[in-house]
C-alpha cells in the first residue's frame, strides 16, 4: 500500500481542474483519435491476435499518454484527478506482480502473466454480470465452485429478497448483499473448498451494500474481494473511492472493474484499446488494485467475442503484459447461452486469444447479460481447459485457430441463440450437466482437437 | 435556388465535413449563408441537417461509425440550431423548429448513463429539445422538471431491474396528480421489454437510440394529430 495516498487522491478530486462531464467526454474522444493516428495503431481483421510487439508497445505508450493528459473524471466533484507521468510510472514500478487469493489449502496465487506465458491462467467463474433467481442461485454457484479447474468464485447477483425487488440504498440491499455472500460461502463449503476466493457480491450498488457483505463467519473475508468500478470511460466517484478506503482498512482484496465500450467513447478497436490501457492505469493509480477485471463490452451486442473485441482484448493484454507487472483478468462475455453450441465456440475464441495475450481468465458472462439463470459450471470448465491447452501456443497459432473457430458462431452474434436456463441444462438434484449439454461440450472439444488444439 | 437537389447535396457534404472535423464555425457559417440566400430554417433542417443525421444514425446502428461520431454531430448540430436556425426563427416571429421537448434521465438507483446519453444525443441531433437530468434521478425530479420545461415526453433509462419500480412510480404519481395525459412516458434499457412496458402502462419503449428517435417522432406525430 502506498502510504497516505488516498487522502492525496481525495485532495486532487477536490482541487483538480473543473470540467463539465460532457466536455470531458468530448475532449477524451478527440484525444483518443489523435493518439491512435499519432501512434499508428491499426486494426487488422485478418489477424485478431497480432504478434506485433512494437504495436503492443505503441498501444501502451498511447494509453499512458492519454491517462496522464486526461486523468480521471470525478463525478462527485466534477473535477479531473490528474497525475504526472513520473507518478504513474513510480506507482507501476511498485506493483508486486502477484496476489494471493483465498485462504488455506484453497488459496491460489494469481500472477502477472506475460505474452505467450507458459504459466497457467487462474480461472474465475460464477454468474457475474448476469442475474440469478433466488431459487437457482445456490445451485449455479455450486456448479461453478465444484469444477476442479475453477480457482475463484464470483457471487453474482440476485435481484430480489424473499420475492421483493431489491432497491439500492434500501435495507433490502444490505440484506441481499449479506445473503448472497453467505450463499457463496456455503457453495464453496459444499464444494469442499471452503477457502476459495470469492470475488465480489454484485447485488449491492452502493458502498454501504458492499461493506455489508463482509462477515468473517458467514460472509466475505479479507481473503475475498469487492469490485471497485469505473464509469466509462476513465470516471470514478466518491462512492467507489470509499470502497477502496474500506478495503484498505480491513485488508481485503481490491479489484478494479472496468467495462470499456467497444464503439463507445474510444470509437473503433484501436481507440478502445488505447482507452482500455488508460482504464487499467486508473485502477492501478486510484484504486491501488490487487488485480484488474477487464470486461470489454460491445456497444450493441454486449459481448467481447466478435472480431473487434478479440483484437482489442489481445492488444490491451499484450500492451500491459509487456510494459507493467499488474495482474490482469479478462472477463469473457458471450451472446449465446447454455444449451447452445455457439457458447463454447465463443468461449474458445476468447480463451485462446486472451491466454496467449497475458490475461488470467473469467467466464462466462452469457446472453449479453440479458437472460437470468443462464450460467453453468460447464462453460467455466471448458474455458479453463482451452486456456490450459493454449499455454504452448504462439500468438500466430492462436490467430490461426480463431480464424477457424469464428465461422462457427460469428453469424449468430446479431441473432443469438440464448439457450436455456440452468434447470434445463443441469440436473438440479445432482448438480451435474444434462446429457444434451454435456454432448455439446464434447462435440465442440472434438472440433477443436480436429483443428489442432491439444485439449486434454 | 437553382438545381436545389444538387445544392442540398453539396450542403449535406459540407455539414458532414464540419461534423467530422468538429468545426462548429463552418457549420454555422454554412447555415447562415443558406438563410441569407432565402432558405428557411425549416427547409435547411429538413433538407440538410436531417438527412446527414439520419445517415450517421443508420451507420451507427451498423457500427460503421461510433459514439464519438454521434457526439461530434450533437455538438455541431446544436451550434447550428442555437446560433443560426433559432435566431432566424425568432427574428421572423416564427415558432421553434423543435420536434418536441424531452426530459430524459436514468431512473433512481441506477448510475448507468451511456445508453441514456446516446438516446439524448440522438434525440437532440434529430431536432428534439432535450433536458438531460443525468443519472440516479428521483421520480419527483423527473416530474418537476417535465412541468417546468413543459415537456412532451419523459424518457427514462433503466439498466437495472432494481430501478424499474421507479419507472412505474413516475406513472403512478402522474396518475395521482391527474397529469398522465399531459406527458408521454417512455423507457429503455436491458430489463425493459415490450411486455413490461405495456403492463406498466408506458407510452412506448425502445431497444436502442435509433428506435428511440423513431418512437418519439411517432408519439409527437400522434400528439399533433390529436391537437389538430
Amino acid at each position: 500500500m502506498r502510504s497516505n495516498w488516498l487522502p492525496e487522491i481525495v485532495k486532487r478530486a477536490q482541487s483538480g481542474p473543473y470540467m463539465k462531464e460532457a466536455d470531458f467526454d468530448l475532449k477524451l474522444t478527440k484525444r483518443i483519435k489523435e493518439l491512435v493516428r499519432e501512434y499508428g495503431i491499426r486494426y487488422d481483421a485478418n489477424n485478431l491476435c497480432p504478434a506485433d510487439d512494437d504495436m503492443a508497445d505503441r498501444v501502451w505508450q498511447a494509453g499512458l499518454q492519454l491517462f496522464v493528459e486526461m486523468g480521471s473524471y470525478c463525478q462527485s466533484t466534477e473535477r479531473c484527478i490528474r497525475f504526472t507521468r513520473d507518478e504513474v510510472l513510480e506507482i507501476l514500478a511498485q506493483e508486486p506482480g502477484a496476489v494471493t487469493l483465498g485462504m488455506g489449502k484453497d488459496a491460489v496465487v494469481m500472477r502477472h502473466r506475460g505474452v505467450e506465458d507458459p504459466q497457467r491462467a487462474i480461472m474465475h467463474s460464477g454468474p457475474t454480470g448476469l442475474p440469478s433467481s433466488e431459487k437457482y442461485h445456490p445451485l449455479i454457484l455450486l456448479s461453478c465452485a465444484q469444477e476442479p479447474l475453477v480457482d475463484c468464485l464470483g457471487a453474482g447477483s440476485v435481484s430480489t429478497y424473499h420475492g421483493e425487488r431489491i432497491l439500492p440504498g434500501t435495507p433490502l440491499e444490505v440484506l441481499g448483499s449479506r445473503r448472497d455472500a453467505s450463499v457463496a460461502r456455503e457453495a464453496i463449503r459444499m464444494a469442499g473448498r471452503p477457502g476459495m476466493h470469492i470475488n465480489d457480491v454484485a447485488v449491492s450498488l452502493t458502498c454501504a451494500g458492499k461493506m455489508a457483505a463482509f462477515d468473517t463467519d458467514a460472509g466475505l473475508r479479507p481473503s475475498d474481494a469487492i469490485l471497485v468500478s469505473q464509469m466509462v470511460e476513465l470516471k470514478t466517484d466518491f462512492d467507489q473511492l470509499s470502497r477502496v478506503a474500506h478495503l484498505y482498512n480491513i485488508g481485503a482484496v481490491r479489484v478494479d472493474l472496468m467495462t470499456p465500450l467497444l464503439g463507445g467513447v474510444g470509437g473503433a478497436a484501436p481507440g478502445t484499446a488505447v482507452v482500455s490501457v488508460a482504464d487499467h492505469l486508473l485502477g492501478a493509480v486510484l484504486y491501488d488494485a490487487d488485480y484488474h477485471m477487464f470486461s470489454l463490452t460491445h456497444l450493441h451486442y454486449v459481448n467481447n467475442t466478435d472480431p473487434l473485441g478479440l483484437w482489442t482484448q489481445s492488444m490491451v493484454g499484450q500492451a500491459l503484459a509487456r510494459n507493467t507487472k499488474i495482474v490482469c483478468l479478462n472477463d469473457i462475455y458471450v451472446v449465446s447461452g447454455p444449451g447452445a453450441k455457439e457458447l463454447f465456440y465463443e468461449c474458445a475464441a476468447g480463451a485462446l486469444v486472451t491466454t496467449v495475450s497475458g490475461f488470467n481468465m473469467q467466464g462466462a458472462g452469457t446472453t449479453g447479460g440479458f437472460f437470468p439463470d443462464r450460467t453453468t459450471g460447464l462453460e467455466a470448465r471448458f474455458i479453463a481447459e482451452v486456456s490450459r491447452a493454449s499455454l504452448n501456443l504462439t500468438r500466430q497459432d492462436a490467430a490461426q485457430l480463431v480464424k477457424e473457430i469464428l465461422p462457427c458462431y460469428q453469424a449468430t452474434i446479431t441473432s443469438p441463440n440464448r439457450g436455456k436456463p440452468f434447470n434445463e441444462v443441469y440436473d438440479v438434484e445432482t448438480v451435474q450437466p444434462t446429457t444434451e449439454w454435456l454432448d455439446m461440450y464434447h462435440a465442440v472439444k472434438e472440433d477443436l482437437r480436429r483443428i489442432g488444439l491439444k485439449l486434454a | 435556388m437553382n438545381n436545389p437537389d444538387t445544392q442540398w447535396g453539396e450542403m449535406q457534404a459540407q455539414l458532414r465535413a464540419a461534423i467530422d472535423g468538429l468545426d462548429e464555425d463552418a457549420a454555422v457559417a454554412l447555415a447562415q449563408a443558406a438563410l441569407a440566400q432565402g432558405v428557411t430554417p425549416l427547409e435547411f433542417f429538413r433538407n440538410v441537417v436531417e438527412p446527414v443525421l439520419t445517415a450517421i444514425g443508420d451507420a451507427f446502428s451498423r457500427l460503421e461509425v461510433f459514439l464519438p461520431d454521434l457526439m461530434r454531430a450533437g455538438v455541431v448540430v446544436k451550434a447550428v440550431q442555437t446560433k443560426a436556425l433559432e435566431p432566424a426563427i425568432r427574428a421572423s416571429g416564427g415558432v421553434s423548429s423543435s420536434e418536441g421537448r424531452v426530459v430524459i434521465g436514468t431512473a433512481q438507483g441506477d448510475i448507468h448513463d451511456i445508453g441514456k446519453n446516446m438516446v439524448a444525443l440522438m434525440l437532440q441531433v434529430n431536432g428534439f429539445t432535450v433536458t438531460d437530468l443525468g443519472t440516479n434521478v428521483s421520480t419527483a425530479a423527473f416530474i418537476d422538471v417535465a412541468r417546468r420545461e413543459n415537456a412532451d415526453i419523459i424518457a427514462m433509462s433503466s439498466l437495472l431491474t432494481t430501478s424499474l419500480p421507479f419507472v412505474k412510480d413516475v406513472l403512478a404519481r402522474l396518475d395521482a396528480a391527474g397529469e398522465r395525459a399531459r406527458f408521454m412516458v417512455i423507457a429503455g434499457g436491458a430489463p425493459v421489454t415490450e411486455a413490461w412496458s405495456q403492463a406498466a402502462g408506458l407510452n412506448g419503449f425502445a431497444e436502442d437510440a435509433v428506435e428511440a428517435v423513431a418512437l418519439c417522432r411517432g408519439l409527437m406525430a400522434k400528439r399533433r394529430e390529436a391537437a389538430a
